[in-house]
């Protein structure tokens, strides 16, 4: 499966790029995230639960690994986890490009390899939930980046 | 395989279900056909620990007309009641017409409507039929009693306003207006499998036989059902040509959907898929409203 789009962000470069190197507050955008711990450099451990529709039991342990880290343009991540439902395995590439008028225009693509019950049963909506999850996980993205700027953290250097 | 352990209850009346469903809040899984839930349970994807069997509530079952030509559905009133029933297809056509779709025979003799509502699986024809025709739902639990617009039920992948505590009692699908048609149309891998995608489409002409409304929704091109808003925008106004049909629906397949892809078909063919199903929608539903056009005088 692949997950792939682009999103813009108001806001500069740097502060996305923070954003997404903190652990803590990924935990909190994921959608379905119970905790993400730093184990190491650049790996991160944790606990998702995704409850679908009638599917209420999906618990899944997770382990994701940065590398080719070039702030605060590009990184990639290697993703694996598993449940007692299935598994997923694969990596993502995420590229942010300043853009005209001072946002910040994140493009990402992921491959995804998902097994057991999960992709037995529920083929026909991996898709679709891939896509809702992201949407929901950039949207509150969108909005930690927000707060964080109009909580007087630093402003961004070109008023747009 | 087998479900894991859960606690069963079986109302006899639409009080003590929402006495129990009040009482188990989100523990709770009210059980109406088990065409879906059942086969989650058993696979373990679902595993709720109490389950509210609403079979032995008689009075959730039923179709009746109501006052206004409309077409009152009791939650519980099985799928194949409303295929075979002369009611329906009198009162509300589009309904009727898509029936057949939902699966097969065996399962539609259990299957209900509220059921397939409620659990608002995006591939599900019933909530894209009553998101066309602007049906409109009655939600009781233990305190009140509201009616929500199709428009604001469906939120989402399998996700609908209904909270804990809460029992979808019955279903207002409303007269049809007059100088109107309606079609249905699905693609699927064989009869009976889930949908690649499917189009319920509702067209009112006004008196001079131009388009007033036109209300396309699509089904497994999204999260639930999908408006294909750029139908209404393109056509109001217009005369229903065939040019001006298809414009319209190739708008609305480049323009309204987001369709996933799956081993079954990628995006792009749904997307073409989406736009040959609209357009032969929007043919069929606008021949039944020009020949009322020219009975009913403006």
């Amino acid at each position: 499966m692949i997950v792939e789009g682009a999103y813009r962000f108001e806001g500069p470069r740097q502060a996305v790029w923070d954003l997404l190197q903190d652990p803590d507050l990924l935990a909190r955008a994921l959608p379905g995230a119970q905790r993400l711990t730093r184990t190491g450099e650049d790996r991160y451990e944790g606990v998702m639960r995704a409850a679908i529709g009638p599917v209420t039991a999906g618990e899944f342990s997770v382990t994701v690994t940065l590398h080719d880290k070039v702030p605060p343009e590009r990184f990639a991540m290697t993703l694996e986890g598993s449940g007692s439902l299935g598994f997923t395995r694969g990596g993502a590439r995420v590229e942010l490009r300043e853009v005209q008028g001072g946002g910040t225009s994140m493009t990402y693509r992921a491959e995804l390899r998902v097994g057991g019950r999960l992709a037995g049963l529920g083929q026909r909506l991996l898709d679709s939930v891939a896509k809702s999850m992201t949407r929901q996980g950039l949207d509150a993205l969108r909005r930690e980046l927000q707060a964080r700027l109009a909580g007087g953290e630093r402003q961004p250097d070109r008023s747009p | 395989m087998k479900p894991a352990p859960f606690e069963y209850r079986r109302p006899g009346s639409v009080e003590e279900a929402l006495d129990q469903l009040a009482a188990y809040g989100a523990d709770a899984k009210p059980l109406a056909g088990g065409q879906s839930l059942v086969p989650a349970m058993n696979f373990r994807l679902a595993q709720p620990a109490v389950l509210i069997d609403l079979n032995g509530v008689p009075e959730l079952a039923y179709l009746r007309a109501d006052g206004g030509d409309g077409l009152r559905i009791g939650a519980m009133t099985r799928q194949r009641a409303v295929e075979r029933s002369a009611l329906a297809a009198q009162a509300a056509p589009l309904v009727h017409e898509a029936m057949p779709y939902i699966a097969h025979p065996q399962i539609r003799n259990r299957g209900t409507v509220g059921g397939s509502i409620a659990h608002a699986d995006p591939a599900a024809e019933l909530p894209a039929v009553m998101l066309a025709l602007g049906a409109r739902f009655e939600v009781r639990n233990r305190s009140d009693a509201r009616w929500i617009p199709a428009e604001q039920f469906f939120t989402g992948l399998f996700a609908t306003v209904l909270e804990p505590g809460d029992l979808l009692a019955e279903i207002a699908v409303p007269a049809q207006p007059p100088r109107s048609g309606c079609a249905f149309e699905e693609v699927a891998r064989r009869h009976g499998d889930y949908a690649l995608v499917g189009v319920a489409a509702v067209v009112v002409l006004d008196g001079h036989r131009r388009c007033r409304d036109a209300r396309v929704v699509l089904l497994s091109v999204g999260d639930g059902p999908v408006l294909a808003a750029s139908i209404a925008q393109q056509l109001a106004g217009e005369e229903l040509t065939p040019d001006a049909i298809r414009d319209a629906a190739e708008a609305a397949a480049t323009r309204d959907i987001d369709p996933p892809s799956d081993i079954h078909a990628s995006a792009p063919y749904r997307r073409h898929l989406a736009a040959v199903l609209m357009r032969r929608a929007l043919t069929r539903a606008a021949d039944p409203a020009r020949t009322a056009a020219t009975r009913v005088p403006t």
